[in-house]
């Protein structure tokens, strides 16, 4: 019943977000966010920065791929499978064997906890590592908040091409996230 | 940095895709590796030109076995490269079409006198055949590791499976159009053989080539 609900809030914000609307986007991860942290510290029962760290690989791997889901399926089993695996990954990869129940995709919308953990440096560590052009711009998209288009204009390039470089340097996020401890 | 700073940053590289974009990638994958192997039949293998392989039935006998478990194969893929969808009944017709042939071919042995038997079954190419089927498959199972990579399969083994399974089947299809072999006997043998090593492949591979 409550699984039900959940689904028939998700998933038009998803929907939306494929269609390209910004704030459906921003509401769907940040719901999702609440989730992610529930769940995970429930399974992983780690500190809370752990936690918070797989929160943030988490909604990375979300947006990253989003193209997987098919829109004429439920997505609380979607946003479920991909938690899993993250999850999965993560304890795999410090060699830790912790079972990982294959449950119903109501576990991880089972509650939801809007506190965030501790601030995290992982992603800021590893965003030290981009080429300077990828990491200004994207300092100045998230510290200064400018928009992708301004930051551009600022430094001589076109809106296209901030966006592509946006876009790759989150994907190379992502895969270093992944590489990082085996 | 915070989560909700994360979000926005995130929020800022939103844009819309079209529906059917995975399915379109798989599709490409297939497409793209089916004409590698394809080249390598026509160009490598010499096979024979496609009007007359297509005026002959038995070509078409093991062209509807290969291509209907090729098609199986890329609807396991799909299912299991999409998070937390079924896998569905793809699988049992799989394994209903590979009995059918196998009964087929059962069945043209019995109907064959005893001493003919073993070349009906072996055929010219036995030797052959497997091998070749798992190598042709190799160029259309790795452009389908690419596309699989991009979307997010959460059971890797089963899907590198799966995938080999594909490839495996359409590369069998493809090389139908350079192999001699008539039987039904001999297709539901060595052809199921290097479909099945193609599969294995996949599984092997599959949880160290698909991780993301």
């Amino acid at each position: 019943m409550q699984q039900e609900e959940t689904e028939e809030r998700l998933r038009p914000l998803m929907i939306r977000s494929l269609e390209g609307d910004a704030g459906s986007h921003r509401q769907l991860l940040g719901l999702l966010g609440r989730y992610l942290r529930g769940y995970f510290a429930r399974r992983l029962r780690a500190q809370a920065a752990e936690v918070e760290d797989l929160v943030q690989e988490t909604l990375l791997a979300v947006h990253l791929k989003r193209d997987s889901y098919d829109r004429s399926l439920p997505f609380t089993p979607w946003a479920y499978a991909l938690a899993r695996y993250k999850l999965i990954d993560h304890l795999r990869r410090r060699h830790r064997s912790i079972q990982v129940p294959l449950e119903d995709a109501g576990a991880l919308f089972a509650a939801e906890d809007a506190e965030e953990g501790a601030i995290r440096t992982d992603l800021d560590r590893l965003l030290q590592r981009l080429p300077d052009r990828q990491r200004t711009l994207i300092e100045d998209v998230k510290i200064k908040g400018f928009s992708v288009e301004e930051a551009a204009r600022k430094r001589g390039i076109t809106a296209v091409s901030a966006r592509v470089m946006l876009h790759r340097s989150l994907k190379w996020l992502n895969q270093a996230l992944r590489d990082e401890n085996g | 940095m915070r989560t909700a700073d994360f979000i926005e940053l995130l929020v800022h590289d939103t844009s819309a895709t079209a529906p059917g974009v995975a399915l379109r990638r798989l599709l490409t994958a297939l497409l793209a590796g089916g004409l590698v192997t394809l080249a390598i039949v026509a160009l490598g293998l010499r096979c024979q030109p496609l009007l007359t392989a297509a005026q002959q039935p038995w070509f078409w006998m093991k062209a509807g076995y290969t291509g209907l478990l090729a098609i199986a194969g890329a609807v396991m893929v799909k299912r299991l490269s999409t998070p937390g969808a079924r896998l569905g009944p793809a699988p049992f017709a799989a394994a209903l079409i590979v009995l059918a042939m196998l009964a087929l071919g059962a069945g043209q042995i019995v109907a064959t006198a005893p001493g003919a038997r073993l070349t009906l079954w072996l055929g010219h190419t036995w030797k052959v055949c497997s091998p070749l089927i798992l190598l042709l498959a190799v160029p259309i199972y790795a452009c389908l590791v690419v596309a699989i990579r991009r979307l997010a399969p959460t059971r890797l083994g089963l899907t590198g499976a799966a995938a080999g399974f594909a490839a495996g089947a359409l590369a069998a299809t493809l090389y139908g159009l350079h192999c001699p072999e008539q039987a039904a006997a001999f297709a539901a043998t060595w052809y199921s053989l290097g479909i099945a090593a193609a599969t294995a492949l996949g599984a092997i591979t599959g949880g160290r080539l698909l991780r993301w």
